[in-house]
């Protein structure tokens, strides 16, 4: 049934008007990134979208500490909690990915392990904030807090249930008749795993950890938590570049902000078929 | 889809047989094979749980009767010599700043959930048939909600200064000069963080409701416009009840979520001005670490957890009757 014009043009200037409102906060600090610090304006009169010089200085500035532009030099530059950031999502990735992984093939197959599916859910649900106590003194006593492990472990564990469930909804989706004819063959049953299904969801699994390392890599309160100074992360770090500083910092954080956002976008538009399934624990598919 | 065929070959079957409740079901040596097997694969995620929710709660519970603070000098398993058993819960029901901010909560909650809901919705309409240039626009939907949510906090944090371009296109559209401070008032402080909350989590409610959406058959659509029904009627008779589920579950998930709310807020306002836009999370963090009464917070945390499992436990159930249907 041919649709009437009148509604497309409706819908495509709804869409763009939403497309406009959910570009315009990331546009802002995107152009904000590239001003230099002239231009960060504080008066409303010269307030402009497009900078005027466009500036690798702010860039600059949160890597060597210093610019000739802006004479304030700092001696914390954003190397080491983007190697912070990096180091503790990429572990706490691995650690829940493979729990997650070797779990959920368990429960999938075997029906084992009948609290986990639960298990891992409540640890989902909980506020962090209101179970960190316990942990912030687990961790004063076992000398985790503020080390790369420390906060890489924690990463690993409350990202678990999304690797457990995303690899659950996989694990549940592979035919089953090849396992069984390779079980025929006289394989065991580790070996059907490790040499039949584990190849099979090898894309699968791919997404899940991009989709768990996209989460670990957003977190702010557990590294706030949980780290002081040696092992914070860029959220932590950015958030006390306005403490230390007189004033804003503007296009120094932006273009900070602008770093810490960019791979979860790139990532997270890579798996965008998986989202709904991961966001839901495999309650929906798309 | 493969079920029936798994059950076809009872050898096989992960399943035992079920053949009377008392009976205990005879293991096939592969059965055997494969439960002690199951074992060992979970073992890690066990380990990861009792690591950090069986043993942690059992603490939490333990330090939560007692006066225990980091200050005092005792190790924390010396927490018992200040046993006070229910004093810290006695003091949750006198402690005004901990219901204010709990009540801040609440209304963060119940404004942007459903107005992140609406939203959704209607963009879910939006996307619901194929157009051109839908995938683009669809990717650029998605966008806020992958922004580290402690960077979206800054990037509103920007555009709300007063002189900053919130108040620019304001200005612009209405043609008069509009100053408005818009964090350091105590009203538009919590609009501000609400509305960027709606920015970073509508995507979130658009992309689950789309998908809800994308399962209405598109034949019973064809037949009730062959039979009348304008859009209105299509959507609120055939649509609707269809997504029931779906709907159920993403208000659940971002209720939940909302109910967390931290990073933020936190960046753009701190809590303040004054205890403004202070939720239960920032109120739980300043005792934390400003006052440090763990123990008090160990009994606040427990507390909440309580009133947030009864609000899950549903959420559970309408995702695991989701699940049953998807397998089905």
């Amino acid at each position: 049934m041919p649709k009437p014009i009148h509604s497309y043009i409706w819908r495509y200037a709804l869409i763009l008007v939403a497309v406009g409102l959910a570009l315009l906060p990331v546009a802002w600090m995107a152009t904000m990134a590239f001003k230099p610090h002239t231009e960060w304006a504080t008066s409303a009169a010269d307030l402009h979208w497009w900078p005027h010089e466009e500036t690798w200085a702010n860039f600059e500035f949160i890597f060597t500490g210093q610019t000739d532009a802006v004479n304030i030099t700092h001696e914390r530059t954003a190397g080491k909690p983007i190697l912070a950031s990096l180091v503790t999502a990429l572990l706490g990735t691995l650690i829940a990915v493979v729990a997650g992984t070797f779990g959920a093939y368990a429960v999938s197959r075997f029906k084992v392990g009948a609290n986990l599916p639960i298990g891992v859910l409540q640890l989902r649900l909980f506020p962090p904030m209101a179970v960190m106590i316990p942990v912030m003194i687990m961790w004063v006593f076992i000398g985790a807090m503020d080390t790369w492990w420390g906060l890489s472990l924690i990463y690993g564990i409350v990202t678990l249930p999304f690797a457990f469930w995303l690899m659950k909804t996989f694990f549940d989706e592979v035919p089953r008749e090849i396992e069984e004819a390779a079980l025929v063959e006289g394989c065991s049953w580790f070996r059907v795993f490790w040499k039949v299904t584990l190849p099979m969801v090898k894309a699968a699994i791919a997404s899940t950890a991009l989709f768990v390392f996209i989460l670990n890599w957003s977190d702010y309160v557990i590294a706030l938590l949980l780290t002081r100074k040696d092992w914070v992360t860029i959220p932590v770090y950015m958030n006390s570049l306005s403490n230390v500083m007189s004033g804003q910092m503007y296009g120094a954080k932006a273009a900070l902000g602008l770093i810490a956002a960019l791979p979860p976008v790139v990532f997270g538009i890579a798996i965008q078929k998986y989202l709904v399934r991961g966001l839901t624990f495999g309650a929906l598919k798309q | 889809m493969t079920d029936s065929v798994v059950n076809a070959s009872p050898g096989l079957s992960p399943r035992p047989a079920k053949s009377g409740r008392k009976k205990k079901p005879v293991l096939t040596p592969l059965e055997r094979e494969g439960k002690k097997l199951g074992l060992y694969m979970t073992l890690p995620a066990q380990l990861l749980l009792l690591f950090i929710v069986a043993f942690p709660l059992c603490m939490q519970v333990y330090v939560s009767l007692t006066w225990w603070t980091p200050l005092d000098g005792t190790k924390w398993y010396d927490a018992y010599e200040s046993l006070n058993w229910f004093g810290n819960y006695g003091d949750i029901f006198d402690d005004s700043k901990f219901w204010g901010s709990l009540a801040r909560t609440f209304l963060i909650v119940v404004v942007v959930v459903p107005a992140e809901f609406m939203l959704g919705l209607g963009l879910a309409m939006l996307f619901a048939d194929k157009f051109p240039g839908k995938r683009v626009f669809y990717s650029i939907m998605l966008m806020p909600m992958m922004i580290v949510p402690a960077v979206a906090g800054y990037m509103f944090f920007m555009l709300f200064q007063s002189s900053g371009p919130i108040n620019d296109i304001l200005s612009a559209i209405t043609g008069t000069r509009i100053d408005m401070v818009w964090l350091a008032d105590r009203d538009l402080a919590m609009v501000s963080v609400m509305i960027a909350d709606i920015w970073q989590w509508t995507p979130l409610m658009f992309l689950i409701l789309l998908a809800g959406m994308v399962g209405v058959p598109e034949d019973q659509m064809k037949a009730a416009t062959l039979l009348g029904a304008n859009a209105w009627h299509r959507f609120w008779r055939i649509v609707l009840p269809r997504m029931k589920t779906v709907m159920i579950i993403a208000l659940v998930i971002r209720t939940v979520e909302c109910f967390k709310i931290f990073d933020i807020l936190y960046v753009m306002t701190g809590g303040g001005p004054g205890v403004a836009t202070k939720s239960i999370s920032v109120y739980i963090l300043d005792l934390t670490f400003k006052d440090l009464e763990w123990s008090y917070v160990a009994a606040i945390g427990l507390f909440i957890l309580f009133f947030l499992s009864l609000i899950a436990l549903v959420g559970i159930y309408y995702m695991q009757a989701a699940q049953k249907k998807a397998e089905a």
